[in-house]
């Protein structure tokens, strides 16, 4: 169906596609992994037309594209969803697919636009209602009308980037069965992923870029995760991680009955409380927005909690702010390294500095020493082996994994007691998540205590000693490490089960 | 790799080229406006810079005219580095000139440099009172400060005209103006022969310490990551409010430091409308420099030597001193834009 052969694509002295071939036959579903920075998103830019490669040609359907524009892309069947959804909330799920859709005709007839949704939707297992209003969907059902827009327009081949890195688990599975669907009725799918699993459960071939260029192709069906891993990253992260098992020791993140409220006064978090122990990881899972953002910055102390307490080694640090919590002994991780974790403008240096100006050695009386500034950075640098130009080049100019990097060396080497670590490996490739990871697990050998949020569930379960699942405000349940059940986490997360946990669970002590 | 030396060095002429560029271009237009307008540019902009650089005095007068100029605009570039918009500088310095010249004519007589400093510390606290009022709205009203600082510029001129009209108004003068000073207060003079003020040195110092404050202290390490990134400054426990609040004040202090000089170095008296202009011009000044307190000096001097010779200009070729404010606008229109090119490659 589609044939890219020998694109290659240089943006200056970086060569982001180096001749690759990519061919996806008629009725499959063509997983494309990658690190980051691997030339993915250059070759899709390609393939829609967003990009004009130096070389190399591309034909769909036994016809030549070439100089197209996104707009002819899309006329020739080519589908493209994003990983932020285009879609106006405040419309219906009719409306959202006739907006910008000349085929809906000049006058607009939503009763019949209604009925094709409704068509299709039946056709492929979409479950959508074309009255819905597209704000008051989950954000699966948004991706249906996506899917659904896509199919309308006529598209045959579809690429989907990260489709299920929003999703709870029953979500992605949805999905994949929608994708399959589309197989079956004669179309194809580009489905981009880090995720080994979810390739591999649906994908009929997969082709690893590596560099710009093809690292490998196999059948899904000949390989393992294993080897993709591999193929990827050219280096071993499916080692098995070192996670020395010891007994938890004394409680040094304690919060109790925690409540919080958002900009709007809507309440986020609804009376959470838990003990984090000394060598311990509690993991919080769930999906995105179910006020794991608000408990990380009320522990954090960016927040102000309308009721509630939190303790770090047995101080009440709830009336603190983020610099006394800070030397209490707290370090913290958060979600968003572009605007909260670091200064894209300002150096690698100032951004290693930035948290630790009120004392020595960066603060020497009214100074700032910028001296002790680069001699640490240039330690820290070599330290976590972070690929920067120097101490003095702007964080903005360093890839996605070393940027986590300087957010890790910096609140890493004050050798915090507590840490707590925010999605720290999201949009991270393989190789910078496993060194996320070994740094965390570092932590609690070294008898720190660290509550590690995050949407994936499988690295939740790889970190966890305890695993904790947030829906709506609360805890709908936890587990020990070695009591998980992932059928139950499923449900939770999607907020079909909560069970209130019992002390054990909640504050870690052995169960007896 | 060049030794480090030459490094910093290419780094200036790249930082320097733009708005070298900007004036030429500002300068070149502005000559075709004035061939529009039937004169000759080249005499035009001859005794331009005769009437801004001819003789000694002149200079003098270039230097004096650009101390406020530089001294306001360091305060606004620190401010606006925080992403804290000050357009309060009028009324600051408005104030800053009537306190000083209140505390010159109400203290008791003292000799010369004490009560030159007790007059300049006036305008100074009156300054930093007026901004820190603008900085209260904002942070007990949320008010932005854009509007509490450029509605309080209107009230702090008014309050300048009535007390003139008023008890500190000169009796029988005709003009809203207060009586000369008491010689003790006034600036010293730095060049016998010349009208060249002590002030003059004081912005010199004031722009040392503002880039000192700005690249070498927490204090100015915090204003950069606030500008930066409002989260970033959440996260490493800066407070919004401290850092508006004491940008605030240092900005209003050196604002009214400059109206005071203004009164006690060059007109020695408290003249009504003295602030005309400088407040806004600062805000130019400031931005032409890129928010650097060592490149709002050139700028300050640029518009100093501008103005002073505009007049002269005025005189021989008969071109009319308003073109002086085209080329200030269109040196400013220039620079913005060429730094807007440029803007991936800005220190913060």
């Amino acid at each position: 169906m589609l044939r890219m052969l020998g694109i290659t694509k240089s943006y200056g002295s970086v060569r982001a596609n180096r001749g690759i071939d990519l061919v996806v036959p008629p009725r499959t579903i063509l997983g494309l992994l990658g690190e980051n920075g691997s030339g993915k998103t250059t070759l899709m830019n390609v393939l829609f037309g967003l990009v004009r490669p130096d070389a190399g040609t591309i034909t769909f359907k036994e016809r030549p594209l070439a100089d197209h524009t996104p707009r002819e892309a899309l006329a020739a069947g080519i589908g493209m969803i994003h990983q932020h959804f285009m879609l106006v909330p405040a419309m219906t799920v009719t409306e959202n697919v006739m907006l910008g859709w000349d085929a809906a005709g000049r006058w607009l007839r939503p009763a019949a636009v209604a009925e094709h949704i409704r068509t299709a939707s039946h056709r492929y297992g979409l479950d959508l209602e074309p009255d819905a209003r597209v704000g008051a969907l989950p954000l699966g059902g948004q991706q249906r009308v996506e899917i659904v827009k896509a199919i309308l327009r006529g598209a045959e081949l579809l690429i989907l980037d990260e489709p299920t890195s929003n999703l709870s688990p029953p979500e992605v599975s949805g999905l994949l069965d929608v994708l399959r669907r589309l197989r079956d009725e004669g179309r194809s799918v580009i489905f981009i992923s880090h995720k080994l699993g979810e390739v591999l459960a649906v994908c009929d071939e997969v082709v690893v870029l590596r560099d710009g260029a093809v690292a490998g192709r196999a059948r899904a069906a000949d390989t393992d995760r294993a080897k993709l891993a591999r193929m990827m990253v050219d280096r071993d992260v499916s080692a098995p991680i070192a996670r020395e098992e010891g007994a938890a020791g004394a409680e040094r993140l304690v919060v109790a009955d925690l409540v919080a409220s958002d900009a709007t006064g809507v309440e986020r978090l609804g009376g959470v409380s838990f003990s984090v122990r000394s060598g311990e990881v509690l993991a919080v899972a769930g999906v995105d927005g179910n006020g794991q953002a608000e408990l990380v910055d009320v522990i954090a102390g960016l927040r102000r909690p309308t009721r509630g307490h939190v303790f770090v080694d047995g101080a009440d640090v709830t009336a603190r702010g983020v610099t006394g919590r800070r030397q209490a002994g707290l370090a913290h991780i958060p979600a968003d390294r572009h605007t909260t974790g670091l200064v894209g403008d300002m150096t690698v240096s100032e951004n290693l500095a930035f948290r630790d100006c009120d004392g020595p050695p960066f603060r020497r009386g009214p100074w700032l020493d910028f001296g002790a500034m680069r001699v640490a950075a240039t330690e820290r640098i070599a330290r976590f082996g972070i690929r920067a130009g120097g101490p003095d080049v702007a964080a903005r100019t360093l890839s996605g994994g070393n940027q986590q990097k300087l957010v890790l060396a910096r609140e890493l080497t004050r050798r915090p007691g507590v840490l707590v670590a925010a999605q720290p490996t999201r949009g991270l490739d393989p190789g910078a998540t496993r060194f996320v990871i070994d740094e965390v697990l570092a932590v609690r050998a070294s008898g720190g205590a660290v509550l590690y949020v995050s949407t994936e569930l499988e690295e939740a379960l790889v970190v966890a000693d305890r695993i904790a699942v947030m829906y709506r405000g609360r805890f709908a349940g936890v587990m020990r490490r070695d009591a998980v059940d992932i059928t139950r986490l499923g449900l939770m997360m999607a907020g079909a089960l909560s069970e209130s946990p019992d002390a054990a669970a909640l504050y870690g002590r052995k169960a007896r | 790799m060049p030794p480090a030396s030459q490094r910093v060095d290419l780094a200036a002429v790249r930082a320097l080229a733009p708005p070298l560029l900007a004036v030429l271009l500002a300068f070149g237009v502005t000559g075709i406006l004035i061939v529009a307008a039937g004169k000759n540019p080249l005499l035009a902009y001859w005794s331009l810079a005769h009437g801004a650089f001819g003789s000694w005095d002149r200079i003098a007068v270039g230097l004096n005219r650009a101390t406020p100029y530089a001294l306001t605009g360091v305060g606004i570039a620190l401010c606006f580095r925080a992403r804290v918009i000050n357009i309060g500088g009028e009324g600051q310095l408005a104030l800053g000139g009537l306190a000083a010249t209140w505390v010159a004519l109400h203290m008791v007589p003292a000799p010369r440099p004490i009560a030159t400093l007790c007059a300049l510390g006036g305008g100074v606290l009156a300054g930093a009172a007026w901004a820190g009022l603008a900085a209260g709205i904002r942070l007990k009203r949320g008010v932005h400060e854009v509007l509490a600082t450029l509605l309080l510029n209107f009230v702090g001129l008014l309050i300048v005209s009535e007390v003139l009209q008023g008890d500190l108004g000169e009796p029988g003068s005709g003009f809203p103006q207060s009586p000369l000073l008491p010689a003790a207060s006034w600036l010293g003079r730095l060049v016998r022969g010349t009208d060249l003020h002590v002030g003059v040195l004081i912005a010199l110092a004031a722009v040392a310490v503002g880039h000192v404050a700005l690249w070498r202290t927490p204090f100015g390490f915090r204003l950069r990551i606030l500008g930066a990134s409002a989260p970033a400054a959440a996260y490493a426990g800066i407070s919004p409010a401290r850092a508006l609040m004491s940008v605030m004040l240092l900005s209003g202090g050196l604002a009214g430091l400059a109206g005071a000089i203004e009164v006690l170095g060059v007109h020695y008296r408290l003249i009504d409308g003295f602030a005309h202009g400088f407040g806004f011009n600062a805000v130019a000044i400031a931005l032409l420099g890129g928010l650097n307190p060592l490149a709002v000096l050139p700028a300050g001097l640029f518009f100093g030597f501008l103005e002073t010779g505009a007049v002269a200009m005025q005189r021989a070729v008969g071109v009319p001193t308003p073109l002086v404010a085209v080329i200030q606008g269109l040196t400013m229109v220039f620079v913005l834009s060429a730094m807007g090119l440029t803007a991936g490659r800005r220190r913060v």
